[in-house]
């Protein structure tokens, strides 16, 4: 839960982390959508190469409003295509009730060894914030090694 | 200019000639971006490292408010998975 007041300074936090990373992208706003919601949905490109295109960071949350000025985190997508090593890593919270009914968890994580050609379309995962997908991210940004999808569990396999 | 990626902590210390272990405080203090390759290894981006040299880095501000926007599709053109099994719900 948070006010309008702290959201503001989450998303400026995020920012700085990844201007610091050497990231260009247009200053995030946080913004209002239909029902009362806010949140913000912006996209960082990293050094590392421009072929075919810069690593890109993109994350994005959408806040609901609850009781006195606070708002409650409803879904968010962080993504991380590292587009020079052809490989991507996400962590969704969407349809949280289609996945909470089938799979019994609110949250799934994508993984790409080979950008676009996915062992699996969903993967079980951890909910996650902004600042540990960023730390996930780094941490494979540019690195050889692979990401280790093959360690996940997919979603919509026979246990 | 550096022409790699990522300096070692090494690579720093080199330059700025301090200790690995002032570049690891530096590090561990959040003083100086670095990714963490494994629970040990550390690599500085380039980019960080210049801002750094530069005085460049940024502290937190506080985001601006924007108008009012299409909420994010998120999920879009996802396809969902299939239920490997049905809850319980209708067992007898």
């Amino acid at each position: 839960m948070a006010t309008i007041g702290e959201l503001r300074q989450h998303l400026g936090t995020l920012s700085s982390i990844l201007w610091n990373y050497g990231g260009t992208f247009a200053v995030p706003t946080l913004d209002r959508y239909d029902q009362g919601d806010i949140g913000f949905s912006f996209a960082a490109e990293l050094p590392g190469g421009s072929e075919p295109k810069p690593p890109l960071i993109e994350l994005t949350e959408v806040w609901t409003p609850e009781r006195r000025g606070r708002f409650r985190l409803v879904e968010y997508a962080y993504e991380f295509v590292d587009y020079p090593l052809a490989r991507r890593q996400a962590f969704h919270r969407h349809d949280p009730e289609r996945f909470s009914r089938e799979f019994g968890v609110v949250v799934h994580e994508h993984c790409e060894e080979i950008l676009g050609q996915p062992a699996c379309d969903h993967y079980y995962g951890l909910p996650m914030d902004a600042y540990e997908a960023i730390e996930r991210f780094l941490s494979s940004w540019g690195q050889p090694t692979p990401l280790g999808c093959a360690g996940l569990r997919c979603m919509g396999e026979a246990a | 200019m550096h022409t790699k990626q990522f300096l070692s902590p090494a690579d720093v210390a080199r330059e700025l000639d301090i200790s690995t272990s002032t570049v690891l405080r530096l590090i561990h203090s959040g003083d100086l971006p670095a990714i963490a390759v494994s629970a040990r290894i550390y690599r500085i981006p380039t980019a960080s490292f210049e801002m750094y040299k530069a005085g460049t880095l940024t502290r937190p501000t506080t985001a601006p408010l924007g108008g009012s926007k299409a909420r994010p599709e998120i999920g879009r053109g996802e396809r969902l998975p299939a239920a490997a099994h049905r809850p319980l719900a209708r067992a007898r």
